[in-house]
């Protein structure tokens, strides 16, 4: 009893800001721990994690920095259309668009890492000028259109055969060598901390600028547009401004993904990449932003599971339990926690309550 | 003349596009040698058919339902293999009749259903669970009973017995079924029986699953039609069951021709009752969270891909064709049509250039037969009038006293059995396969964009406008476009295919945000 | 007399804002009532909760001495309820005579009441192959509540007949609703309170989401109180 007191008047010393992102915090450290956790289950020393020896935990951290790096793609998503309400099909062309940049400049310019990305983020700012450009004439359904035609464009550029040379045509490039200091072979730890890191990075700037002014106007704009632009916002450079956050974080995304991944197909500027961003909010939680965060484990988690135990027929089954979170989940994972918040935890209670009786008795 | 020029100034981006297009029609038809650019024209024809059937469907269903169905394609799909295998495989078509009566005899007892739910006292918490538990033990019911069931098919693991192999026999013509299955450790009457209690349970459980929950002391009327519905569908089943053999033996001796035709109703039958079911049980209740159809239909489109693969694999596979479209002895290829009619020759010499008759023909001949059916469905029957009248406004529809649910089921319905049928259509014409459906569902968008989303004859200019497209670009892919004042000739290379109706799509968005002739909003 | 309709205490909500918060109608038959109160006071969404547009989720609704709980909105209006929304919802891709059509409830409903129906507006008569969005507001107007003359109804729910419409095309609107009221029952919401004051016998004062007065339209008349209270202009 008198721990618990103490640790209380510890917590409440504690600054403001850290305590209310104690969920934010928690995870963080959760998962900065999680490779050494799972190199001691596995009976190996931390100093092997530090060493970067094969093993379950080098896999582990492999995994999870693919769930990282969709994450990061999935917020840019929630960004235009969970909070703007715009839907876009053509969203895996920021992602895609920068992945193949960063191979080729790479590979066939031996451009240094650091003007790459320096680059990549421009190029994330000409994607999202572009589809900008469109937004004025087309609203709604047919903004998503023009969007899927755009990057479908895109998508059928990037395996023409005349590209070949550059993009590895419908093969995929590969073959790009990346600086040893951040090699996700030989330094996998290193690479899983800067993936952490620019995920946590991304998601409190998101949450930063969803509270800020210009956020607000973004969600009136997805409740009402007509209301925000009587109320005197030029709805254009609030949704131009979200467009160009979201556009630069998915081409980050992408950046990491080219380092990362041996070799970057023409999937990842597909219509197919563009649906699993969509998917993965809708898993989530639509316009939740930490539901994206959950969304990308659940749905990578699922595919990986799924593949691996039943191989051919995992498709079939995600697609079951697609249908079946739209029916049980109704608002996505977050979504509809925020909502039966209050049932779950008297549902909890109840439960803990029961089980203390039965064993009282 | 007045009239015509008010309009022309009002449509003034639509005369102009159109102007420009038919413009470059012109000069792609003037490039080309006669008989080339006909049978392109005839192609364009076939593919645009093909689109518009799937189009049209879609579009009916957003207008309406406000529904995105992405699943579109992958009911087109299915219907295409269903259809293939009542082509090919009569006694496997056979074989599934009665099992599919049985189950479906249950949905006959919806109104039944719907007061008996409504009539249940049982507790809230109860209400919520047991639907569950009675689809749960239908669907383990089901899973014991269907082994036992005689059906004979095709082996996936044998390649004698692939579907594949199949095929090639039945275009062939050699094509002996094999000895049919019987009932396996379980008598037939009780093997029957459980399908049929299945169903009932099944359903039972679906409507008091979509059913609300309303206030206890109304109570729907009870009617005899329903029971009598139940009645003959069960009885009809049973006695297809009875008279397997003989029935069996009809359909193998029929002309493939009538088989074809047989097989085109079932599918689009199939594919009404499909989407019936869909939207009645699944997309009903997402109405209020429009958002979260899209997950359920992409879902649902990969459930169904997975599924045709299980059934019918993964290797692609031919359809044959009908008779009439298929001979090749005498006097093939035919010069004039009663010759074809004579000689049921699969091509045709116009203008010296070989026709296929079956693709280029019978595909735009059945799109028109269709784009014509279902304009004066919208236009002269009550129904139409209904549909046309909710697409702007629901609420109103309702409250003149129309039953809008039924409604919206029934376009539901009839959207996936059109997209069923031009699966049918395709099959023969480009083969089977499990992408089948997302390179149409893809085109098909494309032209609902361009023609207007909901826009009915939107949807027949824009899955035109796209055919068109593809096969001038296709046959130029040929015989290469020389460009002006150089001797370079320009070959399109095949991914130009779809990135110029992507293109074309673009433009005329940018330019006109409701396609065509969309409606503005 | 007895009442054809009865609103009892219903409480309806609009996603989740509570709109309707204890609203209570009579309607005796053979009358006008009129529903009457400020701009988002409720008084549409009390008539579309009789239709079970917006369902209430608590108190009752009763026609004809039936509960209409429970009752999708399509039984509630075949039971014998017209509506006329608001902002004239005319269906605007079908012509005018199959706006009429679209009513019927019965086959030959419409060449039943055709006589009545152009006698009282003869402007659709002569307009009657034209579609519904080349109409004029009035015209759009006339034919709204055209439509709901056409199946056999016992009560008619008007939402704002005369709203934007030109004083000529009011009266006319008015001498319809007056001469239509001889064998049909009918609830009319209504801004303009001086046509609510000629056309009705009974009001009722909705404010905030609750009726919070109900009697006979000329004794609200001699209350200019109640009227400056309100419903603002005396």
């Amino acid at each position: 009893m008198a721990e618990i007191s103490s640790s209380r008047s510890l917590w409440e010393r504690l600054p403001q800001p850290l305590r209310s992102n104690s969920g934010v915090l928690t995870t963080f450290v959760l998962l900065a721990l999680l490779p050494f956790v799972i190199a001691l289950f596995e009976g190996k020393p931390p100093s092997a994690v530090w060493a970067n020896q094969a093993g379950t935990s080098k896999f582990v951290q492999g995994l999870a920095i693919e769930i990282f790096i969709l994450a990061v793609y999935a917020i840019s998503y929630d960004l235009i259309f969970g909070i703007t309400g715009l839907l876009s099909f053509g969203h895996a062309m920021f992602f895609g668009a920068s992945a193949y940049l960063t191979g080729v400049m790479l590979k066939s310019f031996g451009w240094n890492l650091w003007t790459t990305l320096g680059l990549v983020i421009v190029l994330g700012g000409v994607n999202a000028l572009l589809f900008a450009i469109v937004l004025p004439r087309v609203k709604g359904i047919t903004f998503a259109l023009v969007t899927l035609g755009m990057a479908a464009v895109f998508h059928i550029v990037v395996q023409s055969r005349e590209l070949g040379a550059y993009t590895g045509s419908d093969v995929g490039l590969q073959g790009v060598i990346v600086p040893d200091f951040i090699s996700p072979a030989s330094q996998r730890l290193r690479f899983y901390f800067v993936a952490l890191l620019l995920m946590y990075l991304v998601y409190l700037l998101y949450r930063r600028f969803v509270s800020s002014p210009t956020g607000r106007v973004c969600i009136a704009i997805r409740e009402n547009e007509g209301r925000a632009l009587m109320l005197g916002y030029n709805t254009f450079y609030f949704k131009l401004a979200a467009l160009t956050i979201s556009s630069i974080t998915a081409a980050l995304a992408g950046f990491l993904h080219t380092l990362y991944q041996p070799i970057v197909t023409p999937n990842v500027a597909g219509l197919g990449y563009t649906i699993s961003a969509l998917l993965i909010v809708l898993i989530g939680g639509v316009g939740t932003l930490n539901g994206a965060l959950i969304g990308a484990a659940v749905f990578r988690l699922l595919d990986f599971g799924l593949r691996r135990y039943l191989g051919e027929s995992a498709s079939f089954v995600s697609g079951v339990v697609y249908v079946a979170i739209v029916l049980f989940v109704p608002y996505g994972i977050v979504g509809t926690w925020y909502l039966k918040r209050l049932q779950i935890r008297q549902g909890w209670t109840r439960l803990v309550e029961r089980f203390r009786h039965s064993s009282e008795a | 003349m007045n009239g015509l020029l008010v309009s022309l100034r009002k449509n003034l981006a639509l005369w102009i596009i159109m102007g420009v297009l038919l413009a470059l029609l012109i000069m792609a038809i003037r490039g080309m040698p006669t008989k080339d650019w006909v049978i392109t024209l005839l192609r364009s024809f076939s593919a645009g058919a093909v689109i518009f059937l799937v189009a049209s469907g879609f579009s009916l269903i957003f207008g309406l339902l406000d529904v995105l169905n992405l699943a579109h394609g992958t009911l087109f799909m299915i219907g295409a293999y269903l259809g293939w295998t009542v082509f090919v495989r009569p006694d496997t078509f056979v074989d599934l009749l009665p099992l599919g009566a049985l189950l479906g005899s249950g949905f006959m007892l919806g109104p039944v259903w719907e007061s008996l739910s409504l009539a249940s006292r049982l507790p809230e918490r109860l209400r919520r669970i047991l639907p569950w538990m009675g689809l749960a033990a239908a669907v383990a019911i089901l899973l014991y009973v269907l082994p036992h069931y005689p059906i004979t098919a095709w082996d996936l693991d044998r390649y004698d017995a692939s579907p594949v192999t199949y095929a090639y026999l039945a275009d062939q013509g050699l094509f002996v079924p094999p000895e049919p299955e019987k009932f396996e450790g379980m008598a037939p009457a009780l093997g029957l029986a459980t399908v049929v209690f299945a169903s009932l349970l099944a359903t039972l459980s679906l409507t008091s699953l979509t059913q609300p929950i309303l206030a206890a002391e109304v109570r729907p009327k009870m009617r005899w039609q329903p029971l009598a519905a139940f009645a003959a569908i069960v009885a009809v089943g049973l006695l297809i069951f009875a008279f397997n053999d003989a029935l069996t033996n009809f359909l193998l001796g029929l002309n493939t021709t009538w088989l074809f035709f047989i097989a085109m109703l079932v599918a689009s039958l199939t594919g009404f009752g499909l989407g019936a079911l869909m939207e009645s049980t699944l997309i009903r209740p997402l109405y209020s969270r429009p958002i979260y159809q899209l997950m359920l239909t992409l879902g649902l489109s990969a459930m169904g891909i997975e599924l045709v693969r299980a059934v019918w694999g993964r290797p692609e596979f031919t359809m044959p064709k009908p008779a009439l479209f298929s001979g090749s002895g005498d006097g093939c290829p035919a010069t004039t049509l009663a010759g074809w009619l004579e000689h049921q020759c699969s091509t045709l010499l116009i203008l010296d250039g070989r026709v296929r008759v079956y693709n280029e023909i019978f595909i735009p001949l059945v799109g028109i037969l269709v784009l014509l059916a279902v304009w004066i469905l919208l236009k002269r029957s009550r129904l139409g009038m209904i549909i046309r009248a909710g697409v702007q406004d629901r609420q109103m529809v309702e409250a003149l006293g129309i039953n809008v649910k039924r409604v919206f089921t029934l376009v539901f319905g009839l959207g996936v059995g059109l997209a069923a049928l031009g699966g049918v259509l395709a099959g023969p014409s480009t083969g089977l396969g499990s992408a089948m459906g997302d390179t149409v569902l893809l085109n098909a968008l494309i032209a609902l964009a361009i023609g207007g989303l909901t826009s009915y004859p939107g949807a027949a200019i824009g899955s035109l406008m796209v055919g068109l497209l593809q096969q001038f670009i296709i046959k130029y892919g040929a015989i290469g476009i020389p460009i002006p004042f150089t001797d370079i000739v320009f070959k399109p290379t095949p991914p130009l295919v779809p990135a110029s109706t992507v293109l074309l799509m673009v433009i005329i968005l940018l330019v006109m945000p409701n396609g065509l002739l969309g409606k503005k909003e | 007399m007895s009442n054809l309709l009865e609103i009892q205490d219903i409480h309806t909500f609009i996603g989740q804002y509570h709109i309707l918060q204890g609203v209570s109608v009579e309607v005796p038959a053979g009358t006008i009532t009129a529903l009457l109160g400020r701009n988002g006071a409720g008084k549409t969404t009390t008539l579309k909760s009789v239709l079970g547009l917006t369902p209430p989720r608590q108190g009752r609704v009763v026609f004809n001495g039936r509960d209409l709980r429970g009752l999708r909105s399509y039984e509630i209006a075949a039971l014998g309820i017209g509506f006329v929304p608001e902002h004239r919802a005319i269906f605007r891709a079908l012509s005018v005579e199959e706006n009429l059509k679209i009513a019927e409830r019965r086959k030959g409903d419409l060449q039943k009441r055709q006589e009545m129906i152009f006698s009282l507006f003869p402007d659709l008569e002569r307009l009657i192959r034209l579609s519904g969005g080349n109409l004029s507001g009035g015209q759009q107007q006339m034919l709204a509540v055209a439509r709901a003359l056409v199946p056999e109804n016992h009560l008619l729910l008007i939402d704002e007949p005369t709203e934007g419409l030109a004083p000529v095309i009011i009266e006319s609107m008015m001498k319809a609703i007056l001469h239509l009221s001889a064998d049909t029952t009918v609830v009319l919401v209504e801004q303009n309170f001086l046509v609510a004051s000629q056309l009705a016998e009974h009001y009722v004062i909705i404010e905030e989401g609750m009726s919070v007065k109900q009697g006979k339209m000329a004794d609200l008349v001699n209350d200019p109180d109640t009227i400056r209270r309100y419903l603002g202009a005396a």
